[in-house]
């Protein structure tokens, strides 16, 4: 019975040999060259190819040696966190720095377990007027600040 | 239900009376906030500094901060189409070029904006001529020998450029052309390792803005064949024009301009070119301008209209040159 | 030797003017800061700040830019110290061991080595541009594109011993920075790669892009992970200041590190860049107890923020002297010194030896002022590290979502940040360390550009990288430090096999 001794690893080289295919294929309609004129394509197709054979070694190793087991992804970190980044880039064009930084800090603190609402709120106006001073009025950054509100 | 929609028709007319009213009370007093104006290269390069030159002066003459907002990539075309789809209210303009403005449609097939109807031409701002310089100890006295010895190396020869896109390369496209040479072109990214190499004596020629070369023209570095302007450049007397050295139809000048979004109101436009015109007067801003090499438009060249149609014969000009030269990319998805 | 102390007198007396002063601390200050902030660099701050310098001569106007500058040097290390974050492409390499002394409970002292590291190292990077800039231009012109390759597969080979883990899932790693290196537009001939068709990724990835999003966004994911180590940090303040033991540690690394670094510096293209990391392996090699480093080792922060530092000061040397800027900032710095009148060239030494002398000598008046400023504020940091994670999080997600969107203004920066810092977790599911793929990827342009320039200058020969005595030398190197790097592998690889 062929026993995976190392989860983490084969995990790793998998992903590495996923990511050699898709390279691959973007880069299918890139003239490749030769070695004495190399074209647009020879470069990530043999990076991807390097990729590709440490994936394949890390997927034999995880057969041959013990390694660390693969731990349980969170999902509340990655979607709260990654959720205000996201929002805040959405909203800081149409709606500004007044709007976007609020969201981005109430939001994020949604992540932590031991967060309390009325702390983030009030900390989001604080960091959002500290950020204001410094970045618009200290540093002069053309950061958009209220267009619906201010016009800028 | 009909008073519902007397109210909403009374209220939707007053609104667009006031937004009407506002607007042109706003354009009269126009500017009322900082002007944004996007420059779509890197900080310190030569459209930057140009800009940074004439829009102090005109924040003098406006009374209001023309703030420089550099958004670069992609040869200068994305901060021209983040420009092109600002509100034209007046308070986003840009500073387009002959990259952006002239040899964008050709060479960028996906292209997002049209530079001869996407925009209100404000007016020319500066143009900086290209020089054809090589390296110090390359073996031709004057621009003849020069062009006659390219002729027999053909792609012997290394030129160097700034990448595709960029001024040095599309005017020296042009030059190629024109000569009937096929060099062997090197790539690099910035002017700055361009000027580098050639010092080196690793490559052998290039085609770029006066901005860049002067100090080591003068200073002996690398050597000027000629300048493509009309009339020899007071920063580098002792270099000919292409007319006097034997190639007059090579006559390109990178040219600087101030453009609006398309729509942006008449009387916002004719404001904008009065300081515009304005800063080109001022003694300062011209001597400025002036020492970096830069040519400055006289007379009906300053106007709006006069841009507009500058615009229009510059991309019918390098649409041919650059398919010709190579320079196109094939339609790839 | 008398014509050395006379410009040295000449650029004192110009740089100790009240108005210069006051501008060069202002630069300082401001630069500073802005090293602090994640994603606001220092040529942002530059570019905005250039129309505040139109009242003022120009004199006084380069200084105080050049303080931006050096002044982001200092900054930046200190957020990669406390919160492994690298404010820049140099800070890098400070996060492996610096932020292992701060949970370590050594923040302080890993601070106040940084900062007095980098003002020795600025100190006598101020006496090398004084003494050899001339001659030391020269070398810079040696570099064509086939040494600079050699030089980055070096660098490359740097990254490999860089590495905590086993050398495979290093290899992978810088592999993929490489990969990502690639992405944008091809510089031969336009095609667009890997840019799955947005307009954004046209001009490729941006450095800050992929720091924040590995680094920042997800070192935080990390810690929400693991709510009992970082509470563990916290509670460890330990001492301020540096002891006179760690002084002796710190000594020698210094010393190298400014060497290393200075020496770097000079080359165009960014040669800088390469300084902490070639610090950073020299000492791990060369120390008694390998092992040390990655875990707070003080020696891997001494060396490179000298090196850092060291670098940033010789960059200058190019730029004043022959006029060609060696990377972006000093690009802006000739646009600057453009504006003000000033062409920047060979002549600018001859014709206005004031500002050549009068900058040299404010640098050094720079890093004592940088050295006032940041020790003090080590208290303050340390303190900061104190705040409750629950809020320390957000609002460092904050500054980094302003930071990233300053770059280019542009909402896309901010939304490519998050992508990167949802991979930046999963490496970490996956074991892998995002230090080696930074470095791949900061190598890797340039690296892939001088390989295709070297072979059309050469048509295609690939002798060109071993007819040139510095190419060949280089790589000669580079097999070296990879064979070394390989060697206990190998044998604890036979030992385990004999044991069996």
């Amino acid at each position: 019975m062929i026993r995976i001794r190392a989860p983490q690893e084969i995990a790793a080289g998998l992903f590495l040999i996923a990511l050699a295919s898709f390279v691959f294929w973007q880069t299918d309609d890139l003239t490749v060259g030769t070695m004495r004129a190399l074209g647009p394509g020879m470069m990530p197709r043999a990076l991807a190819t390097a990729c590709g054979l440490c994936g394949g070694a890390l997927v034999i190793l995880s057969f041959l040696k013990d390694g660390a087991s693969l731990e349980h992804w969170s999902i509340r970190g990655p979607l709260f966190i990654l959720g205000a980044a996201i929002v805040f880039g959405l909203a800081i064009r149409p709606l500004g720095l007044f709007v976007a930084g609020p969201a981005a800090v109430i939001i994020g603190s949604l992540a932590a377990r031991d967060s309390r609402f009325v702390e983030s709120i009030l900390f989001a106006a604080v960091m959002t007027t500290f950020c204001w001073l410094l970045f618009k009025v200290l540093l002069s950054l053309p950061i958009p600040v209220a267009p619906w509100l201010l016009g800028y | 239900m009909k008073q519902a929609l007397a109210v909403v028709a009374v209220a939707t007319a007053t609104l667009t009376a006031a937004t009407a009213a506002t607007s042109t009370a706003r354009a009269q007093n126009y500017p009322t906030r900082p002007i944004t104006m996007i420059v779509p290269f890197a900080a310190g390069g030569p459209t930057d500094v140009t800009a940074r030159i004439v829009g102090e002066n005109m924040s003098k003459t406006l009374a209001q901060q023309i703030v420089i907002e550099n958004v670069t990539g992609a040869g200068g075309t994305t901060g021209i189409t983040r420009g092109a789809q600002a509100a034209p209210n007046g308070y986003t303009i840009m500073m387009g070029h002959m990259g952006t403005h002239g040899a964008a449609p050709a060479l960028y097939p996906k292209l997002r904006y049209d530079p001869t109807k996407d925009f209100e031409p404000v007016g020319m701002a500066a143009g900086t001529p290209i020089l054809i310089v090589a390296r110090k100890d390359y073996p031709a006295k004057d621009l003849k020998e020069f062009i006659a010895v390219l002729k027999t190396q053909q792609d012997k020869a290394n030129e160097a450029h700034a990448g595709v896109g960029s001024v040095s390369f599309t005017t020296c496209t042009m030059f190629n052309v024109m000569i009937g040479v096929k060099p062997t072109r090197v790539p690099y990214t910035g002017t700055g390792p361009v000027i580098n190499d050639m010092i080196a004596g690793k490559v052998d020629y290039a085609c770029d803005q006066i901005v860049n070369l002067v100090p080591q023209i003068q200073a002996g570095n690398i050597r000027a064949y000629a300048i493509a302007t009309p009339e020899r450049s007071p920063a580098l007397p002792e270099v000919p024009t292409t007319k006097e050295a034997g190639l007059p139809d090579y006559q390109v000048s990178a040219w600087n301009a101030v453009f609006a979004p398309k729509n942006t109101p008449k009387p916002v436009v004719e404001k904008l070119n009065a300081a515009l015109v304005k800063a080109l007067d001022d003694p300062g801003t011209r001597k400025r301008l002036l020492d970096l090499g830069g040519v400055l438009p006289e007379g009906e060249a300053r106007t709006s209209a006069w841009l507009g149609e500058y615009v229009a014969q510059e991309v019918a000009r390098w649409t041919p040159i650059l398919k010709a030269g190579g320079a196109v990319q094939a339609d790839s998805g | 030797m008398d014509s050395f102390i006379g410009n040295l007198e000449l650029g004192f007396s110009t740089a100790l003017s009240l108005q210069n002063i006051a501008l060069c601390f202002a630069g300082c200050l401001i630069g500073t800061l802005v090293g602090i902030l994640p994603g606001v660099g220092p040529i942002a701050t530059i570019a905005i700040l250039l129309p505040l310098t139109f009242q003022v001569d120009p004199i006084g106007a380069l200084i105080m830019l050049a303080g931006i500058y050096y002044g982001a040097q200092y900054g930046g290390s200190t957020t990669a110290i406390l919160v492994n974050i690298p404010g820049e492409a140099t800070s890098v390499v400070t996060t492996l061991d610096g932020h292992q002394m701060a949970r370590n409970g050594r923040a302080g002292i890993a601070l106040g080595i940084a900062a007095i590291g980098s003002f020795f190292a600025g100190t006598v990077a101020t006496l090398v541009i004084a003494a050899l800039g001339v001659p030391l231009t020269r070398l810079a012109l040696v570099f064509g594109p086939a040494e600079y390759f050699s030089l980055m597969v070096l660098g490359l080979a740097f990254a490999v011993v860089l590495a905590r883990g086993s050398i495979l899932r290093a290899g992978a790693v810088i592999f993929i920075g490489l990969l990502l290196a690639t992405v944008g537009t091809d510089l031969q001939t336009g095609d667009e790669r890997l840019t799955l068709g947005m307009v954004d990724l046209m001009d490729g990835i941006d450095f800050a892009v992929l720091a924040m999003g590995l680094f920042g966004f997800a070192e935080i994911l990390r810690n929400l992970d693991n709510p009992e180590t970082r509470d563990v940090v916290q509670a460890k303040i330990g001492k301020l200041l540096p002891s006179k033991a760690d002084f002796k540690q710190a000594a020698l690394p210094v010393v190298r590190g400014t060497l290393l670094g200075g020496a770097l510096g000079i080359l165009p293209g960014n040669g800088a860049v390469l300084g902490p990391f070639a610090s950073y392996t020299l000492e791990k090699k060369i120390s008694r107890t390998p092992r040390r480093f990655g875990n707070g080792a003080i020696e891997g922060v001494a060396g490179l923020e000298s090196a850092n530092n060291a670098g940033a000061q010789t960059a200058f040397i190019p730029l004043l002297t022959l006029g060609i800027p060696p990377n972006a900032v000093m690009a802006l710095m000739v646009g600057a010194m453009t504006i003000h009148g000033i062409i920047p060239g060979p002549q600018v030494m001859t014709k206005t030896p004031g500002l050549f002398w009068g900058m040299i000598a404010s640098m050094w008046l720079g890093n004592l002022m940088l050295l006032i400023i940041n020790l003090p504020l080590i208290g303050l940091w340390v303190r900061l590290l104190k705040v409750p994670y629950r809020l320390m999080f957000p609002a460092i997600l904050l500054f980094c979502c302003i930071g990233i969107y300053s770059i280019n203004n542009d909402p896309s920066d901010v939304l490519l940040t998050a992508f990167f810092g949802f991979a930046g977790y999963a490496f970490y599911r996956f074991g892998f360390e995002p230090a080696p793929l930074l470095l791949g990827f900061v190598l890797g342009k340039l690296m892939e550009e001088k390989l295709r320039q070297a072979l059309i200058l050469s048509r295609g020969d690939f002798g060109t990288f071993v007819t040139s005595p510095v190419s060949a030398g280089l790589l000669l190197l580079a097999v070296l430090v990879i064979v070394v790097a390989i060697i206990p592998t190998v044998r604890k690889g036979r030992e385990e096999a004999f044991q069996e």
